[in-house]
């Protein structure tokens, strides 16, 4: 079986800026893996190279054997860092929507979180707080049964208590055989469901690692390592 | 995918064009009946005259509305946020163009319908049909007698030529919003940009080209040359653009997505 992301020395110019220079990485299945770093790191370019909204300057980028395209967009699910859906649609408009392009997407699934977290389906997103349509986001993106989730930023605006419930969403509403890449810099509280970490500075990947290795090894948390690392 | 692009680009383009049809039946019949109760017109100047220019803003915003809004719907939908959905649905860019362009034309020729049904609902009285009719045998007699046996072709290239411009118009100026999207943070007035600065190369290139055909054509004026060589050739020069503007966007969306 083919490693679920394959990324052979990979690099985005834009101009004269290098956002990402010579990236090797490969993620297995099975995985929960944290994409670390600070702000203009790369992160979100990494991420729109795997979803195909962006193509690499140099080296070659494989999702499931496959350069990204429409077989790759099948497995992947992404949530971006932006409120993506039409205003216009209702909740209900969306779960069409996902049910009509993604054969993998869980319309039962997605209606019974929306009701766990009291959304209304009738309700147009345009009335909808920021942190209600992120969790919106999130339920569509988690209900499609991926082989890859990508999840650029997924908790940065909503409360506390919902974070709670959407990274126990996370981590209990994916097949063993899916691994879940996560970016985020809010470290301390998604540092309990990661299997693994990756450290990115400068468009370079600077660590990757078990987080139970760099606990052995290390003796202290992500959040501490990443605060030495990345020290201003 | 194509069929399910296509479903969901009228859904959400029907949303606001349909309720303009609606506004056009209305002010038809409105007016219809204005114009067969002449007593209004005399004894209510005013309002027979605000039901007519009704009338006309109406036929008037089908075309400019329609246009407007098959061309936000586009820019919106591809660049803005959205963007991030569309192009990671398991579909190709050239999947997206062709359903936007697709809706974009029916919709298009549906305005043009929807004006004409609505116009000769408003003039034509049953009497009259017959009027109607021998006006259409004398346009046919004419073409006969002008273009002979090149008068069917004649028909068909016109209607050819009308549906290549319509084409070229939404190509031309999705080309321009695919450059405009490069510019980060200006997207719109690099469009704007991009749609003068094309204008003004074709422009360029016609003048050229008619100049050259003003030369050619001097020496025989037949009107037969119509059907048999100039619109062929405009047909021909039309189609090359529209390949050129498609696959150009095409090419832009597919390595040049530039979404914020």
């Amino acid at each position: 079986m083919n490693a679920i992301l394959e990324c052979k020395s990979v690099s985005k110019k834009f101009g004269n800026l290098t956002a990402l220079s010579n990236v090797n990485l490969t993620l297995e299945r099975g995985r929960i893996v944290g994409l670390l770093g600070p702000n203009g790191s790369g992160k979100t370019t990494l991420i729109k190279l795997i979803n195909g909204l962006l193509v690499p300057t140099e080296g070659t980028l494989l999702i499931d054997g496959n350069k990204p395209g429409p077989e790759t967009k099948e497995v992947v699910s992404y949530l971006p860092d932006k409120t993506y859906l039409p205003e216009w649609m209702r909740i209900s408009d969306a779960i069409e929507f996902y049910k009509d392009f993604y054969g993998n997407f869980d319309e039962a699934k997605a209606r019974d979180m929306l009701a766990r977290l009291q959304l209304d389906p009738s309700r147009r997103l345009k009335a909808l707080s920021k942190g209600t349509k992120e969790k919106v986001h999130l339920i569509l993106v988690m209900s499609r049964k991926a082989d890859l989730y990508c999840l650029d930023e997924p908790i940065g605006g909503v409360d506390p208590a919902a974070r709670d419930y959407i990274l126990n969403t996370i981590i209990t509403n994916y097949n063993e055989n899916a691994t879940v890449l996560i970016s985020t810099h809010l470290i301390a509280d998604i540092e309990n469901v990661l299997d693994d970490v990756i450290f990115i500075r400068n468009g370079q990947i600077t660590l990757q690692s078990s987080v139970d290795e760099i606990r052995f090894q290390e003796g202290k948390s992500i959040d501490t390592l990443f605060r030495e690392v990345f020290k201003c | 995918m194509l069929t399910k692009l296509i479903k969901h680009e009228f859904k959400a383009t029907s949303r606001i064009l349909l309720p303009l049809y609606l506004v056009l039946a209305v002010f038809t019949i409105i007016n219809r009946l204005n114009f067969n109760f002449d007593q209004l017109q005399e004894s209510f100047p005013l309002l027979h005259g605000l039901i007519l220019s009704g009338y006309v803003l109406s036929l008037i915003a089908m075309f400019v509305v329609t246009f407007v809004i098959l061309i936000i719907r586009f820019y919106k939908n591809l660049t803005s946020e959205e963007g991030y959905l569309m192009f990671t649905l398991p579909v190709t860019p050239r999947q997206l163009i062709n359903s936007k362009l697709l809706v974009a034309s029916v919709w298009t020729v549906l305005s043009f319908i929807a004006v004409i049904v609505s116009l000769f609902f408003l003039v034509i009285f049953p009497g009259e049909m017959h009027e109607f009719l021998r006006v259409i045998k004398d346009v046919r007699e004419n073409l006969t007698e002008s273009f002979g046996s090149y008068g069917i072709l004649f028909i068909i290239e016109i209607i050819i030529v009308v549906i290549l411009s319509i084409l070229n118009d939404l190509l031309k100026i999705y080309l321009s919003i695919a450059i405009g999207q490069l510019i980060n943070g200006h997207k719109l007035i690099g469009s704007i940009g991009a749609y003068i600065g094309i204008n003004i190369v074709i422009q360029i290139i016609t003048t050229i080209l008619l100049t050259i055909a003003g030369f050619a054509y001097q020496t025989y004026a037949n009107p037969m040359d119509i059907p048999r060589s100039f619109f062929p050739i405009m047909i021909l020069l039309l189609l090359l653009l529209n390949i050129v503007y498609y696959e150009v966007t095409n090419y832009l969306f597919k390595n040049k997505l530039n979404l914020e």
